[in-house]
């Protein structure tokens, strides 16, 4: 039987949760979307949450202290971090803050999908898997 | 999972280095052996692309300029295309100057010191002097043809990741060094930095394309999408797109291919 991913999704632009959310609910996945920094802490403070999937530009707080927060509260919480700004720089930093994924916009919600099987696999959860393709997230 | 590059002022150090890290890790060995799979691939002769990675285009050599950017770009799309299996040591055919902006490429630059001319000296039976001149001669030479063929200085130590002397570290603690600096996870592959090397290796595929028939090329790619930049004469620009149109988008992978155009200096003045 398949199981389900506790997952909180985190951008500041409304378009990027309402793409996301129901391609992450077809493979099983309880998603919480906030595009509020500190309204998605606040609710990491209080629930644990498996994987967490953030931008990094936002305003008031980047995806990097959200994954720091993530860490200290959660250690077990794998983290994804999105963003429209990718660079390798960057992109080395967060895996050298433990980030489970990096992922340049735009990017396909299936994109997403496949980074969220793998992070279900390495904490032993088996998702539905959803084959389907679909259009960008966002542009 | 990561890719690391190896380079070193003599070849024999980096053989050598390149090698021992292969075996530790258990990774396959990327060198000029690809060269032979290249030349298959895009019909020209093995002994040319050699050629090209050891000197700057020369007319005396029958290495014109033009050509010389083809058999680069050649071993570039091979070497692209073989480093996205991952997992892989990649030494001696210049991946240290044109795998930019891949986070899980790690770039090693390891510099032979004294020991290596002392050796160099004994084995020819001359003077420890002798071995320094001829080592800096090579220098120059492989300075210049970075410059020619990346603008890049492949002596400069900004340029990697990790620079190990072996004056004051030995090459068994060298390898064990590499290997350990290897497992940080900022150099381990990631989604992004995954497209990062197919988006260059589609950009190498297309170029090589057409620098088969064509000149002064710059190709980017993205998911698919590849813009190419080129310059040609005002009354040529429109065949010039069709073609270059015609054959990127003959490249498995290729889905839109945009075309930017710049007036030839040369044209206007005619």
């Amino acid at each position: 039987m398949a199981g389900t991913l506790e997952v909180l999704l985190l951008d500041d632009e409304p378009i990027v949760g309402r793409r996301l959310k129901p391609a992450l609910d077809k493979i099983g996945c309880n998603v919480e979307g906030f595009e509020d920094p500190g309204a998605a802490v606040a609710r990491i403070d209080e629930k644990q949450f498996d994987v967490v999937v953030t931008d990094i530009r936002m305003e008031g707080m980047d995806g990097i202290q959200v994954l720091e927060h993530v860490q200290r509260r959660w250690p077990g919480t794998r983290v994804i971090l999105i963003t429209g700004y990718a660079k390798m720089d960057l992109a080395r930093e967060a895996m050298g803050k433990g980030v489970f994924d990096f992922i340049a916009k735009p990017f396909r919600p299936d994109d997403l999908r496949r980074i969220i099987l793998r992070a279900a696999e390495d904490m032993g959860v088996f998702l539905d898997t959803d084959p389907d393709g679909d259009a960008p997230a966002d542009q | 999972m990561s890719i690391i590059i190896i380079s070193s002022d003599i070849a024999e150090t980096e053989a050598m280095i390149a090698g021992a890290i292969a075996e530790e890790k258990g990774y396959a060995l990327l060198d000029r052996r690809v060269l032979h799979a290249a030349a298959n691939r895009y019909g020209v002769k093995p002994e040319r692309l050699n050629d090209a990675l050891e000197r700057r285009p020369s007319l005396l050599r029958r290495l014109p300029p033009r050509q010389w950017r083809y058999y680069l770009a050649c071993i570039e799309a091979e070497v692209l295309d073989r480093l996205l299996a991952d997992n892989i040591i990649c030494r001696d055919v210049g991946a240290h100057l044109y795998v930019n902006g891949v986070s899980h490429a790690m770039k090693i630059r390891v510099l032979a010191g004294k020991q290596a001319c002392r050796e160099a000296a004994e084995r020819e039976g001359g003077s420890l002097e002798k071995a320094e001149k001829q080592r800096s001669r090579i220098n120059r030479r492989r300075t210049a043809w970075s410059m020619a063929a990346y603008q890049k200085d492949e002596a400069d130590p900004a340029g990697y990741d990790l620079v190990v002397s072996l004056d004051q570290i030995d090459p068994v603690e060298a390898v064990r060094t590499i290997v350990g600096a290897s497992a940080y996870r900022k150099f381990q592959s990631m989604t992004y930095s995954t497209k990062c090397l197919t988006d260059l290796a589609l950009a190498a595929q297309v170029r090589a394309a057409l620098l088969k028939s064509m000149s002064d090329m710059q190709v980017q790619a993205r998911d698919g999408s590849v813009v190419v930049t080129t310059r040609a004469l005002n009354r040529r620009k429109r065949e010039t797109v069709e073609a270059i149109k015609q054959l990127a988008g003959q490249i498995p992978g290729v889905g839109y291919v945009e075309v930017h155009v710049r007036n030839h200096i040369f044209g206007k003045v005619g």
